[in-house]
């Protein structure tokens, strides 16, 4: 079946997920898989769907005019075959946590570090923090170490960050345990 | 003793509260055998609760010795527990577990570092124990099934807790 991500962001109100979701009933939709956060003061919703009935982006027609009508960006990819899977994900799971005043490019260099070594993101996310004349910024990415990367290495790439950019930087694995 | 089969959710046996157990007969020492033939016939697992076969009472049976990560650690080898309780908890740590019963899925769940459990063991004696680490989380996860919890419903922060576990 044909998947698609639908993509969706506007300012935070109540109804917002009430109103997509409807069309989407209404439609037919499955909703495969989701993630739906306030960012700032925006909603943004996250979606993979599926509809047996609907083969290619344009047969949503003008289904989504009602959201865009209330303000809402709403954005349809068409995922290529085998787009809606999850690939098998091996490795140690590990958090590391980023936080310091804000300056630029703090983001980058902790995932530039990661990137260059094969080390897969599976989440992130960043917050700015405290008070206007002293910002601070937080992020906390959650990632998964290949073979061979033991997360005492992290903490060693890590350590020389947190020298060159002056913001504390911890890491720990993170315990993943079938019962 | 038999290895049964692992009901998986929505089976409601999984969200009942179990029922103690209160005389020791052959029964009990059968469903304990079932218990331990399970858990060693699914290979990776280190713990199943009695609901987890069908059996609404108050068993579970836990044996990290053999993980990976538990053989590292202090601790009892194999546990058959009825009635277990827990009587003292301590320390907080962060875990991400799966359940055999909910396949695919894991989440972020708040667990005791250290316990303090009390039980009758297979021979009817009680029995006080401390556990800890990895022990004390499987032991707290079986116990949490007699009472018909599974972890999602001890997932702590919102954000990629369920997260889709490698397939075996």
């Amino acid at each position: 079946m044909q998947h698609f991500a639908l993509t969706i962001i506007g300012r935070d109100r109540p109804g917002i997920v009430s109103q997509v979701t409807e069309i989407l009933f209404r439609l037919g939709c499955n909703i495969a898989d989701s993630s739906c956060s306030i960012l700032g003061g925006q909603f943004s919703m996250i979606l993979i769907l599926s509809n047996p009935a609907i083969n290619s982006k344009e047969d949503f027609g003008d289904a989504f005019a009602p959201l865009e009508a209330n303000n809402l960006s709403v954005f349809i990819r068409t995922l290529k075959e085998g787009g809606e899977l999850r690939p098998e994900l091996e490795g140690e799971l590990c958090m590391i946590s980023v936080y310091g005043a804000d300056k630029p490019g703090i983001v980058y260099q902790v995932a530039k570090e990661l990137g260059d070594r094969n080390i897969n993101i599976t989440d992130l996310n960043t917050k700015l923090i405290g008070k206007q004349n002293s910002p601070v910024y937080v992020m906390m990415i959650e990632a998964l170490l290949p073979e061979g990367i033991e997360v005492e290495a992290v903490e060693g790439w890590m350590a020389e960050l947190k020298q060159r950019l002056q913001v504390d930087i911890s890491v720990r694995s993170l315990l993943a345990v079938e019962l | 003793m038999a290895v049964k089969e692992v009901l998986l959710y929505p089976d409601p046996r999984l969200k009942e509260v179990c029922t103690a157990i209160d005389g020791f007969d052959e029964s009990v020492t059968t469903l304990l055998q079932d218990l331990v033939d399970t858990m060693v016939d699914t290979g990776h697992s280190v713990g199943v609760a009695a609901p987890q076969i069908g059996d609404v009472r108050r068993a579970v049976v836990v044996d990290v010795s053999h993980s990976k990560l538990g053989k590292k650690q202090k601790n009892h080898g194999l546990l058959q527990m009825v009635n277990p309780e827990i009587i003292e908890k301590e320390g907080d740590q962060v875990v991400r577990e799966g359940c055999m019963s909910v396949p695919d899925y894991t989440g972020n769940v708040n667990r005791a570092e250290r316990i303090v459990v009390q039980f009758r063991d297979r021979q009817d004696d009680l029995q006080v124990i401390r556990a800890e680490g990895f022990e004390a989380i499987a032991i707290q996860h079986e116990i949490d099934h007699l009472d018909g919890h599974l972890f999602l419903d001890r997932v702590t922060s919102l954000k990629t807790d369920l997260f889709r576990r490698k397939q075996k």
